[in-house]
C-alpha cells in the first residue's frame, strides 16, 4: 500500500519530466536545450553501437552467406566494385548520354570539382515511426551536418546529425524529407517526399514520391530522377539519381502532380554509404567550369539563371532547391 | 541508472540497467534493420520494460520505463522530440506492474499483457506524435503500421520475456542454485507467482 503510494508519486514526476522534456524540445526545434542530451547520447551510444555492429555484422553476414549464398557473391562483387563506382557516379551518370549533356556537365564539373566521398557503414537504424540510420563516420572523418549521403546506386539521404564516430541520416524514404529533383530528360522539375516508414506503400516497391511543380508537364512511368542540386550543394549536391518513376497520379484538380517513384537504393539493406563531404572553402570549381555561364536548366532557381555575373554562379543557379520546398513557380 | 527508492539489491537495479541498454542496442543496431515485411520492426525495448515491470511491480516498472524510453530518446539515430519514449514507457510500465500484482499463476496472462502493453505503447507513442503535429505520425502511416507492430510485438514476446526473466532471476531467487535445466514455462510461472509479493 505505501509502495504504491511511492509508486504513484515517482510516476506524476516522471510523468511531469517527460511532459517537461518534450515541451522544450517541441519548443526549441533545432536549438533546443536538450539537443545537449542527445550529443551525449550520441557520445556514450556511438561507440556501444559501433561495438554492436562489429559484432553483429559477421554474424548476419554467415546468416547470409548461408542463406542466400548467390546474392552474397553478387553482394561481395558489388561491394568490392564499391570504391570505383562511387567516384565516377559524381562525374556521370548512367542517364543517356545525349538526352543529359547539361546534367553531365554538372556532374562533371562535380567530379572534376574535387568532391570528397568517405565511405561509411550503416550500423543501426531508427525506431518507431522515423525512418534513420547512424553510420559510423562522424566529425573525425570530416562529416558535417548537411551532408548528401549516397550509395553506389543511387540517393541515400542527408546527415541531420554529427557525433564524434557517428553521424545519423535522413533516409530520403522519411516523411519530413523532401529533396529538390528533376526528371532525366524533360528536365521538369519538382520535389521528392518520403512517404513514410520504409517498406510502406506499394508493398514497399514506391516509398517515395514525387510531385512535379508544373501540373502540366509531362511525365512517364519508367522516367528517371536524379537531384536537383541545392543552393551551396548542401545538403543535396546535383546529380545524384534517386529513381524510377513507377506510377502516376491520375490528374486531379491540384496544382501539382504526384508520381510514386521506386528508388535505385535498396533501403532496406543499407550497408555501405558514401558521404560526400563538401568542397573546400576555395572552391575549384571556379577553374573546371567552361567560360560561358550557360543556363542548364528551365530556371527552377528565384534568380534568373542566365544573369548573375561569375561563370561558376551559372551552375549554380540551376541547383537550389533545398531541403524543405522552396517556393515554387506555381501554375 | 536506476536510483529507485526501493528496498531491492542493488544488483536488480544493475540488471535492469543492464537489461534495458542491451535491449536498446539490439533494437537500434540488429532489430531495426531487418527487413521484415512491412517495414516494420518488433519493438525490444518495449517489451523488456513490460518484462521488467511484470517482474519487479509499478514502482520499478515506470522508472525502469522512464530510463529506457530516456536512452530511446536520445539513441543516435533518434530524431523525433526528445521524451515521447520516456513518457510512454513509463505510463506501460506503470500499468504493466500494476497488472502484475493482479496477474493469476497462469502462465498465459502474461503474454496476453505483453501483447496489451505492446498495443498500449504503440498507440500512445503514435498519438503523441499525433499530438504534436509530426508529419510521420500521420494517420495513413499509423493505421498501416500499428496492426502489423503489435503482431510483431507479440510474436517476439515470448523470446524477450524469457530472456529477461533469466536474466533478473538471479537476482530475484539467490537461494536457490541455478537450475540451468528446467523448463522456462515451468521457471515462468514461478516468477510470476512470486511477483505478488
Amino acid at each position: 500500500m505505501n509502495d504504491t503510494r511511492r509508486s504513484r508519486v515517482v510516476l506524476g514526476v516522471l510523468l511531469v519530466a517527460a511532459l517537461a522534456m518534450i515541451t522544450i524540445d517541441y519548443r526549441g526545434g533545432d536549438s533546443s536545450p536538450l539537443r545537449g542530451l542527445r550529443g551525449a547520447g550520441e557520445a556514450v551510444f556511438g561507440p556501444v553501437e559501433r561495438a554492436s555492429a562489429a559484432v553483429v555484422r559477421p554474424v548476419g553476414n554467415g546468416l547470409d552467406a548461408v542463406f542466400n549464398a548467390p546474392g552474397e557473391r553478387r553482394r561481395a562483387d558489388r561491394l568490392q566494385r564499391e570504391n570505383q563506382r562511387l567516384r565516377d557516379q559524381l562525374r556521370t551518370t548512367r542517364i543517356d548520354q545525349g538526352k543529359a549533356a547539361q546534367l553531365d556537365r554538372l556532374l562533371g564539373s562535380a567530379g572534376l570539382g574535387g568532391y570528397k566521398i568517405v565511405a561509411a557503414n550503416v550500423i543501426s537504424a531508427g525506431q518507431g515511426l522515423e525512418d534513420t540510420v547512424t553510420i559510423d563516420a562522424g566529425s573525425g572523418s570530416g562529416i558535417h551536418t548537411d551532408m548528401t549521403v549516397m550509395s553506389a546506386d543511387g540517393l541515400v539521404g542527408r546527415v541531420t546529425r554529427v557525433g564524434p564516430a557517428t553521424a545519423t541520416v535522413l533516409l530520403a524514404t522519411d516523411v519530413n524529407s523532401s529533396i529538390g529533383a528533376r526528371l532525366e530528360d524533360s528536365k521538369e522539375i519538382g520535389i521528392v517526399q518520403g512517404r513514410g516508414r520504409r517498406g510502406l506503400g506499394d508493398g514497399g516497391r514506391t516509398p517515395i514520391r514525387f510531385q512535379l511543380l508544373d501540373a502540366n508537364a509531362p511525365v512517364k512511368v519508367g522516367q528517371r530522377l536524379v537531384t536537383l542540386g541545392s543552393q551551396g550543394d548542401r545538403p543535396y549536391v546535383p546529380g545524384v539519381p534517386i529513381g524510377t518513376v513507377e506510377r502516376i497520379d491520375a490528374p486531379g484538380g491540384g496544382l501539382t502532380r504526384t508520381a510514386y517513384v521506386q528508388p535505385f537504393v535498396h533501403f532496406t539493406s543499407l550497408d555501405v554509404v558514401a558521404v560526400v563531404v563538401a568542397p573546400p572553402k576555395s572552391d575549384p570549381r571556379d577553374a573546371v567550369l567552361p567560360p560561358t555561364p550557360t543556363p542548364s536548366t528551365p530556371p527552377p532557381a528565384p534568380s534568373p539563371s542566365g544573369s548573375p555575373g561569375p561563370g561558376r554562379k551559372a551552375g549554380k543557379s540551376s541547383s537550389a532547391a533545398g531541403p524543405s520546398p522552396k517556393p515554387s513557380p506555381t501554375p | 541508472m536506476l536510483n529507485a527508492p526501493e528496498a531491492s539489491p542493488t544488483g536488480r537495479r544493475v540488471i535492469s540497467a543492464v537489461v534495458i541498454v542491451v535491449a536498446l542496442v539490439l533494437q537500434v543496431s540488429v532489430a531495426n534493420r531487418l527487413p521484415l515485411p512491412g517495414g516494420v520492426t518488433p519493438d525490444l525495448v518495449l517489451l523488456s520494460v513490460v518484462a521488467l515491470a511484470l517482474v519487479s511491480g509499478s514502482l520499478t516498472g515506470c522508472v525502469a520505463g522512464f530510463c529506457a524510453g530516456l536512452a530511446a530518446d536520445i539513441v543516435p539515430p533518434a530524431d523525433h522530440t526528445i521524451g515521447r519514449y520516456a513518457l510512454v514507457y513509463c505510463i506501460i510500465g506503470y500499468v504493466c506492474g500494476i497488472a502484475a500484482a493482479e496477474m493469476d499463476r497462469q502462465s498465459m496472462v502474461p503474454f496476453f499483457a505483453v501483447a496489451a502493453g505492446a498495443l498500449l505503447g504503440t498507440v500512445a507513442y503514435a498519438a503523441i506524435g499525433m499530438l504534436l503535429g509530426d508529419p510521420r505520425a500521420s494517420w495513413t502511416i499509423v493505421a498501416r503500421m500499428v496492426p502489423l507492430q503489435v503482431l510483431y510485438d507479440v510474436i517476439a514476446s515470448p523470446f524477450v520475456v524469457w530472456a529477461v526473466l533469466r536474466a533478473t532471476r538471479r537476482y530475484e531467487r539467490p537461494e536457490r542454485g541455478r537450475d540451468r535445466f528446467s523448463v522456462p514455462a515451468a521457471r515462468y510461472r514461478a516468477m510470476s507467482g512470486r511477483t505478488r509479493l
